[in-house]
């Protein structure tokens, strides 16, 4: 599986329409050689046009796509060398594990020999060595997944690219599988190229995230720098949960303070002096204890809360910034929640994030 | 599978269809073992003697021989011209292959005796009159529709996906038809020759008009035996070649109760 290493991609300007439908508009994005990459989107997004376009099954409208500089917007699928790993895994019925993995080696008429090498080795990898003469009907969701796998990565393809390969799992093997493709990535050192709507996945999975919405690529960055510092409302809503609040904002030293009602809300980030927004994440506001002090500090009354077994959920109704949500460790929650209590919440100014409102 | 009992009345009305279609061909099972020299019901005794003289007869093994023969050389015609078209017009896939598709069917819609016309004026002028080459020609395009139907049955349960997948890993379109797409509708291909074949067997008309002395099919055997004497032998042939016809019908059920496990 070695040899070479992993490949680098860049697409420019990317388009696709379809009649007056743009499914992708001006998607430009590199990534680097070796990386991990993941299109994170809820459906409809465009992202599965993207994998397409690069993996050549749709032809852009417009841009280009290249490869360690080269341009192969023209060439046909079969040319590119790129391993895929379809949604539902599109594995042959006809034939058994090995046979499905000797499939790339086939069409490059390898010999006997080394085809036979190579899939063993491969099926090590994947460690479906004893599933060799198994047909795909006989194995498990998992397992199919892994046949997938070895199949796209046993002619050391210059890129691997994953269609929602984790989608048909149940939560728990799909968790498991995730650490898998995770180490995997690690092992052959390719560069892979992932598609998903669980923005779970994409944070434990990937190198970088390119968060797509409506057919436009929004932000593209390391996991917890998008997690961290949003660029959009899309952004914080959908990659984790977020609480937005609205209002007037002012530069100061440290950052924006943003103005609603009589409460002034001190955030990080850049705004323009006027209507703006902030994004706070809930796990990151703590329900203060008797005296103590916060950068921001608000009162409110709890409105609703559930136990959730490592914490509480809480939801605060408060006079000016409308009804905050609270994730807390129950380890950290100092008073025993019921609904109409009033409680002090506080958050550092880094928690709050200014956030730019989405393009319509 | 849950549903209704049918009431005493349809099921009288199956059970008296069922009959309807089967006694005529029942019929011939007696007659086939009579012991007179002429087309009766067996007088005194059972007797296989018009098995024995089909068999041993060289008229009527020549006409055994020469009916597989077309039947199987304009099976591979229907086959292969027949999944082509399927296969062309289900890759394309744009309203003009379903035209296509529908033209293709023409053989089975119109009636044989207007199609056999057409043949014979058309066969005159190329020279296949009376040739096996005529007549394979004739069975296999009128076998197509058969093929054509089944097999774009088949496509049309094939996941296309499967294709991407091969392309996506360099296979070629020739690479992709043969190791992926026709082992995934082999079953159809094989109903379709099963079809064509039984079609080319007992077909008659088509032969009556393009065939005179050199190409002599058993269903034409029977016909000029109908109308020249009323030897039982043709009985005989006739439960040959509905057996021959059940077999096939069987095989299929056969292959298609597997494909289905």
């Amino acid at each position: 599986m070695s040899g070479r290493a992993g490949h680098a991609l860049s697409l420019q300007g990317l388009s696709k329409r379809y009649g007056s439908f743009v499914a992708v508009q001006d998607a430009s994005l590199e990534v680097g050689s070796g990386r991990f990459l993941t299109l994170l989107g809820p459906s409809g997004s465009g992202k599965t046009t993207i994998l397409m376009m690069i993996a050549g099954f749709v032809e852009p409208s417009e841009g280009r796509v290249l490869l360690d500089g080269r341009d192969i917007t023209a060439v046909p699928p079969e040319r590119r060398e790129f391993g895929m790993v379809f949604q539902g895994y599109a594995l042959f019925p006809h034939m058994t594990v090995a046979e499905n993995v000797a499939f790339p080696l086939r069409v490059r008429r390898l010999g006997r020999a080394e085809r036979d090498a190579r899939v063993r080795a491969t099926l090590d990898l994947v460690q479906l060595d004893q599933f060799a003469d198994r047909r795909p009907s006989q194995l498990s969701g998992g397992q199919q997944q892994r046949v997938a796998l070895a199949r796209a990565l046993v002619f050391d393809p210059a890129l691997l690219l994953l269609d929602e390969p984790l989608s048909a799992l149940d939560k728990k093997l799909r968790a498991e599988l995730q650490d898998e493709l995770k180490a995997l990535h690690r092992r052959v050192g390719r560069t892979f190229i992932n598609v998903t709507h669980d923005q779970e996945e994409a944070l434990s999975l990937s190198d970088e995230i390119a968060i797509l919405n409506a057919g436009r690529l929004v932000q593209v960055g390391a996991p917890s720098a998008l997690y961290e510092r949003p660029a959009t409302r899309f952004v914080a809503g959908f990659l984790g949960r977020s609480n937005f609040v609205e209002g007037e904002a002012e530069r100061d030293a440290g950052g924006i303070v943003l103005r609603r009602g009589g409460t002034r809300v001190l955030g990080v980030g850049e705004a323009p002096p006027g209507p703006a927004l902030l994004s706070l994440r809930p796990e990151k506001i703590t329900v203060l204890a008797e005296g103590e002090g916060e950068e921001n500090v608000v009162e409110g009354r709890i409105a609703a809360w559930s136990y959730l077994g490592a914490g509480y959920a809480i939801t605060v109704a408060t006079a000016d910034l409308g009804e905050l949500k609270v994730h807390l460790p129950a380890w950290r929650i100092p008073l025993v929640p019921a609904e109409g209590m009033p409680v002090r919440l506080g958050w550092p100014r880094g928690a709050a994030v200014a956030v730019a409102e989405d393009p319509a | 599978m849950g549903g209704h009992r049918p009431g005493w009345l349809s099921a009288w009305v199956s059970w008296a269809t069922v009959l309807y279609l089967l006694l005529p061909i029942t019929i011939i099972l007696p007659v086939s073992l009579t012991d007179q020299r002429f087309l009766s019901l067996p007088y005194e005794a059972l007797s296989l003697q018009h098995y024995a003289r089909l068999l041993t007869t060289p008229a009527w093994t020549d006409a055994i021989g020469q009916s597989a023969l077309i039947a199987s050389a304009s099976t591979l015609v229907a086959v292969v011209l027949g999944t082509a078209c399927a296969i062309g017009c289900w890759r394309l896939s744009r309203r003009s292959t379903e035209l296509v598709r529908a033209l293709m069917l023409l053989p089975i819609i119109i009636p044989s005796i207007a199609y056999a016309v057409g043949l014979y004026r058309y066969f005159a002028r190329l020279g296949l009159l009376d040739s096996f080459t005529g007549v394979v020609v004739a069975h296999g395009v009128t076998g197509i529709p058969y093929v054509v139907i089944t097999v774009s049955t088949a496509l049309a349960a094939f996941d296309p996906r499967l294709e991407s997948a091969a392309r996506g890993m360099g296979a070629t379109l020739a690479q992709t038809l043969r190791w992926v797409i026709l082992p995934r509708i082999m079953p159809g291909i094989v109903s379709g020759a099963i079809f064509a074949f039984i079609h080319s067997w007992d077909e008659l008309v088509v032969v009556l008009f393009i065939a005179s002395r050199r190409v002599f099919t058993l269903p034409r055997k029977i016909w000029d035996g109908i109308n020249e004497n009323l030897d039982p032998a043709m009985a005989a042939v006739a439960v040959l070649l509905v057996g021959m016809t059940v077999l096939l019908l069987l095989l299929d059920l056969a292959l298609r109760r597997q494909r289905a496990d």
